[in-house]
């Protein structure tokens, strides 16, 4: 990646470079102090050790969307169920949501805590072949708000890559709070060195998520990230009672299936609002063996599917 | 070689231990927050002038995303300038900012005067709208900013913007508790917000998120003036059976156990969806909508507390 940051003022000489913080460019700049100290073009020792540990992680899904609420921590926990249940695979979930970690209620592990050994942090095993590791296990309290700035949620992430003794996995999924911001400039930055690593985008139907998601895209392109598709979640809602379905949230541009035709990308699947779905996420239980004739299963398994084959294809 | 897993605590960011506390060792912010700790801010008298001409400022927060901020900002936004506030829209959502297409000033520029930025007042309602949205050349347009910079530029829509003589300021925010949100207080803090509105879905899952935003606003004593619950129920426009989509208690539950007032449930609308998309005034386009009717009440509710 080139050492002018993203977000750096017009001819910013480059965090590497000679004249870093002392250019004319740099007057202003947030950044200026650490970059006139030096420690921007010190090489960081972490990246071998983050190396090193991703080299037994085969294949790396990152779930984005941009827009909250639609279903990435969902998608993330389901897709994992969904890879895992070919019982020879590994997959591990990483749950980089530092202010609103979700996966440890989704996947059943609230009470959990992380152990420490030799060989690193152990992850929480939550099936034969499914681990998770999240700052929620983590914290004192249940209810422990994270206050913490960009450089510190950056430093976390990094040592979660860092000192996660993951094992040889087949799968890690990677769970992202909304956004394109600090945590999703870092963590890009330490997968893209240990390819192969896709990112999937999730949105729900109504122009106001298409809104963020769009932007989603384009900071997948300008980092370089291969998207594997889109995932429409929330696309109806059948009712229990009556079973008609409705659009819950009117798709008035066309929804995931015109974002994915104006993007050029393929759209992995349309995944309904089940109640039911909502309960399990909030129970930790496993929709897709407690209800395996919902279409919403067969959706989930079928986006899995397509994943298997997407990376099938890059080796 | 791994290193031992430390008790999380809080980063002292924003007080005189910034970049000094043991907890800043190996940050990667420690010198910026070390060199920079000592300074008094200079623009903190201009900030100061700007904000005592707004009555009230009122902050959206959730901590979880999704669950209808912007949406709820929008509302009560509308209403009061139906009531005829003066009132004002800030929206601090940087990567993902909505108000621009609620409030229907997406293809508006913001017009960069000699005394600072002009918010663009929107057409249906005469509301005064910042956001970074409105910057952008196209919605495509992704700002991929890590934290300083997004702070810099929040800390410029309050001292740069001639926001002039408000009743009202509601500002939304980004899910998380992180820059924006301790950037947002840091500058309120000398004039003291009115409060924040927590909003979440009925869901357990945004239970547990949005109580960290509750603990949040006790560690950085703002005041709550109360919770709304989003999304709960939605009526089978076939059958009229309402569900519970997001299943239930998420509200009743945070409001009991941190001692906030519940200020009331809000249904999933789909009549006003559209409405919304096209920055309609809701209240005008649908006088009696379910959502609307539910925001009334609890308008009332927040006037009760701020008049006390």
């Amino acid at each position: 990646m080139s050492s002018v940051p993203e977000n750096a003022p017009e001819h910013c000489p480059g965090t590497n470079s000679e004249d870093a913080g002392k250019a004319s460019a740099c007057a202003g700049c947030p950044n200026q102090q650490i970059c006139s100290s030096g420690a921007t073009r010190a090489p960081d020792p972490d990246l071998d050790a983050v190396q090193e540990r991703l080299s037994s992680v085969k294949n790396k899904i990152l779930v984005l969307s941009g827009k909250g609420g639609v279903g990435k921590s969902t998608v993330t926990s389901m897709i994992a169920r969904a890879l895992a249940l070919d019982e020879s695979k590994e997959v591990g979930i990483l749950d980089i949501d530092i202010c609103g970690p979700s996966q440890p209620r989704v996947m059943g592990a609230l009470e959990e805590k992380v152990h420490s050994s030799g060989a690193g942090w152990s992850p929480i095993y939550v099936g034969e072949n499914l681990a998770v590791m999240s700052i929620g296990f983590l914290l004192n309290s249940k209810d422990d708000a994270v206050i913490w700035r960009g450089p510190k949620k950056n430093g976390m992430i990094k040592q979660f890559l860092r000192d996660v003794d993951w094992g040889t996995l087949d799968y890690l999924v990677v769970d992202t709070p909304p956004g394109t911001s600090d945590e999703h400039l870092s963590i890009v930055q330490y997968l893209s060195s240990s390819p192969p690593v896709a990112a999937i985008i999730v949105t729900t139907p109504q122009e106001v998520a298409l809104l963020d998601v769009r932007k989603e895209i384009t900071f997948c392109r300008k980092v370089n990230m291969p998207i594997i598709g889109i995932v429409e979640n929330m696309t109806t809602f059948v009712c229990p009672k009556c079973k008609t379905e409705t659009a819950i949230f009117p798709p008035t541009t066309g929804g995931g299936k015109q974002l994915a035709a104006d993007s050029n990308l393929q759209l992995l699947g349309q995944l309904p609002l089940d109640p039911r779905i909502a309960r399990s996420c909030d129970n930790g239980e496993n929709f897709l063996t407690e209800e395996p004739t919902s279409p919403a299963t067969a959706s989930y398994k079928s986006v899995a599917d397509q994943i298997v084959k997407f990376f099938e294809g890059q080796s | 070689m791994s290193h031992d897993i430390e008790d999380i605590q809080d980063c002292p960011a924003d007080s005189r231990l910034a970049g000094h506390a043991p907890v800043c060792k190996g940050c990667p912010g420690q010198s910026l927050c070390s060199s920079q700790d000592s300074q008094a801010d200079p623009d903190q008298e201009i900030i100061e002038t700007r904000l005592k001409a707004i009555r009230h400022k009122i902050l959206i927060l959730s901590g979880k995303g999704g669950v209808g901020k912007s949406s709820i900002a929008v509302m009560l936004s509308q209403m009061l300038a139906n009531d005829g506030c003066k009132v004002g829209v800030l929206d601090i959502d940087i990567c993902g900012p909505s108000i621009p297409k609620l409030l229907s000033v997406e293809d508006q520029p913001v017009i960069d005067t000699q005394w600072g930025w002009k918010p663009i007042v929107s057409p249906h309602s005469n509301i005064k709208a910042l956001s970074v949205g409105s910057f952008l050349a196209s919605d495509c347009q992704a700002v991929v900013w890590r934290g300083p910079r997004k702070t810099a530029l929040i800390r410029r829509m309050i001292k740069d913007t001639l926001w002039g003589r408000l009743d009202d300021l509601i500002i939304d925010t980004p899910p998380g508790t992180s820059d924006e949100h301790l950037t947002i207080l840091k500058l309120l803090a000398s004039t003291r917000p009115e409060g924040a509105i927590i909003v979440t879905s009925p869901q357990k899952l945004s239970a547990g998120v949005v109580s960290r935003e509750i603990r949040f606003c006790q560690k950085m004593n703002v005041p709550i003036l109360g919770i709304i619950q989003n999304m709960s129920g939605y009526t089978c426009p076939c059958c009229s059976e309402v569900t519970e989509i997001f299943s239930d208690g998420a509200g009743e539950y945070l409001a009991k156990k941190y001692g906030v007032p519940l200020l009331g449930s809000v249904p999933l609308d789909t009549s006003i969806l559209k409405a919304q998309e096209k920055g309609s005034n809701i209240e005008n386009m649908y006088p009696n909508s379910p959502f609307g009717v539910s925001m009334r009440q609890i308008l009332k509710k927040i006037q009760k507390v701020l008049e006390k």
